[in-house]
């Protein structure tokens, strides 16, 4: 029987993993339609590059999700489409890489000098070669074979993913705003694994609200300092911005936003929790 | 008398790829790759087609293009194609994404003055058009390199920045010439993140500034040059990475104190006020020796002053101090 990655364990469709293949699919297959087309622009490579590693961290930080996402919602099936989603990003990150040589014309002692030389490629090569053993890690023998060790190597990928948000952030010219929302999103998933080890309740909207909170303010400040550190932007400025909409919301309004909604989804669980699936629903 | 001294860097014209076939070429590639698997998608694919020269209206000085080529100004390469040069643009004014061109659409390029102030005889304005008629338009193809290591070949209309100072009459103190973009967040929208150095502010010396090299363009393609290129005026300095070629230049300053930059001001390390174009001094996060042709598959070498250090070279005897290439 062919293994397809949308099935379950029992070789059935399974629609979480369906679904999760065709998120993980979609960005590849509308970059070849792009390409394709003509819609990458002047520097098809350069804008692969950029599209394959904006992907690479997007999908990384979904993949993180799920975890607290179960443990908030309940929801405890879409833990099945946690490896599917892991193995993509690693498929993103070697297309990321891969462009990024052929940007280089091929020529590998260059790209080699090039990641040996500049930090940010250092630091993304090296989130890479990490993400490279997780991704050979991945399979129910080397589970079974590494026991325990398995969940401390694993653990790893949230060192990976802040290699994979600072890469982001050292190639940025000047705009370190979608650079800060990803390190955002990774504090927001940070503060709900710390929530959780802390003994708080993922479940319990206030919990998930203090978290928001948290993550928000401390994106704020961070991509303050980014600035403050980085630049000769001075921080004031980028702090204040974040009392002004124009003219656009900071990053740190999106990860309170995103956070605060976390919030809400216990209440959908209060809600539908125990209805049971076969049985249309009826108003209480 | 004119001695014309063939540089190592020029080709005869007849053997340049005609800008048509060029484009063609690149449309006739594309177009095999997709038609197979996209026949459905037609109407999409006419929306995209849709090229920034169907967003250009009356302008007053169209009837000035195209402008008499001045031969001495000449290229290696094949001009980089229109729809490529005129969509792959820098406009921080209307953000940072490179497929700004839309957006500029807003700039409103009439009535447009430009003043003449500092360290002058007598500061005056000027509208852009009596401007237009007092100088003599010419276009030259020059090479452009962006400091992010990509290059077009772009035939600019304009005049020389030399006969703008001569016109203006700086006083014999003035040692810089400050150059600065509108400044309208109303239009645009970039403007309103409020912690950049808003306006955009480049400078030269004053010998850099009357450099024979040293061009004020506004025209490209012999028409009027598009907005999102730097309506109705910017510079063109094609020995300097493409950051220091201020665009929408509303004011030249005469001055004796160097300007701060807008990209020196932001980041000092990376982008600085000399920004000289030097294969041997990279950038902290990529290497300046090669670049990428816009719309080709292939990285050519870069070379010292961009290839015209035949020109330059000499403006910066003398002053091996300062961080002339960064």
């Amino acid at each position: 029987m062919i293994d397809f990655p949308w099935n379950d364990r029992a070789g059935r469709f399974s629609t979480v993993r369906g679904a999760a293949f065709a998120l993980a699919l979609a960005p590849a297959c509308w970059l070849a339609f792009e390409a394709a087309t003509g819609g990458l622009g002047a520097k098809p490579l350069t804008e692969a590059t950029h599209q394959t590693g904006l992907w690479t961290i997007r999908l990384l930080l979904v993949t993180l999700a799920l975890t607290p996402l179960r443990r908030i919602t309940g929801w405890n099936r879409c833990i099945v489409a946690r490896r599917l989603l892991g193995l993509s990003v690693f498929a993103y990150a070697v297309g990321h890489l891969a462009l990024y040589v052929a940007d280089q014309g091929w020529d590998l002692g260059q790209a080699a000098s090039e990641i040996a030389l500049r930090f940010y490629l250092t630091v993304g090569f090296v989130a890479l070669v990490g993400l490279a053993l997780l991704a050979a890690t991945s399979t129910d023998a080397a589970i079974r074979r590494l026991g325990r060790r398995w969940q401390q190597l694993h653990r790893t990928v949230y060192a990976l993913a802040a290699l994979g948000v600072l890469h982001f952030f050292l190639q940025s010219k000047i705009d370190a705003s979608e650079a800060t929302l990803m390190m955002g999103f990774w504090l927001l998933l940070m503060g709900w694994r710390a929530a959780q080890r802390a003994g708080a309740p993922l479940g319990a909207p206030r919990t998930l609200t203090v978290v928001a909170l948290a993550a928000g303010l401390a994106t704020a400040g961070l991509e303050a300092l980014w600035y403050g550190l980085a630049t000769g932007i001075p921080w004031r400025l980028v702090l204040a911005a974040n009392l002004t909409l124009t003219p656009w919301p900071r990053p740190a309004w999106w990860v309170l936003g995103a956070g605060l909604a976390a919030a809400l989804l216990p209440l959908a669980r209060a809600r539908l929790g125990r209805r049971p699936l076969s049985v249309s629903p009826s108003r209480a | 008398m004119l001695i014309k001294r063939k540089r190592g860097w020029e080709l005869p014209e007849s053997q340049a790829t005609p800008e048509s076939v060029f484009r063609q070429r690149r449309r006739l590639i594309a177009g095999l790759a997709a038609g197979p698997i996209l026949l459905g998608a037609g109407a999409l694919l006419a929306g995209r087609g849709a090229s920034p020269a169907a967003a250009e209206e009356a302008d007053p000085s169209a009837k000035l293009y195209p402008a008499k080529q001045n031969m001495r100004y000449r290229l290696d390469r094949p001009v980089t194609g229109e729809e490529l040069a005129t969509t792959y643009n820098n406009y921080y004014e209307f953000g940072s994404s490179k497929n700004i061109w839309r957006e500029a659409q807003d700039l409103p390029i009439r009535p447009w003055t430009v003043s003449i102030k500092g360290m002058v005889e007598k500061p005056f304005e000027i509208a852009i058009d009596d401007l237009l008629a007092k100088m003599p338009l010419e276009e030259r193809l020059y090479r452009h390199r962006c400091v992010e290591a990509w290059s077009m070949a772009v035939p600019w209309s304009g005049f020389a920045l030399a006969r703008l100072v001569e016109l203006a009459k700086p006083l014999s103190a003035a040692k810089y010439l400050k150059m600065v973009t509108l400044e309208d967040s109303d239009v645009m929208p970039g403007q309103r993140a409020g912690w950049y150095p808003w306006p955009y502010t480049e400078g030269l010396t004053i010998a850099e500034a009357t450099n024979e090299l040293a061009f004020i363009a506004t025209g490209l393609y012999g028409k009027p040059i598009p907005r999102q290129n730097g309506a109705p005026l910017r510079l063109a300095t094609p020995w300097k990475y493409g950051f220091k070629s201020v665009k929408s230049i509303v004011s030249f300053e005469f001055t004796d104190q160097r300007p701060q930059t807008f990209w020196e001001e932001i980041q000092p390390a990376e982008y600085g006020f000399w920004a000289n174009v030097n294969p041997k001094v990279p950038h902290p996060r990529w290497s300046q020796a090669s670049e990428r042709v816009l719309g080709t598959d292939e990285r050519v070498p870069t070379q010292l002053f961009n290839g015209y250090a035949d020109y330059v070279a000499d403006l910066y005897k003398g002053m091996e101090g300062e961080k002339l290439y960064m």
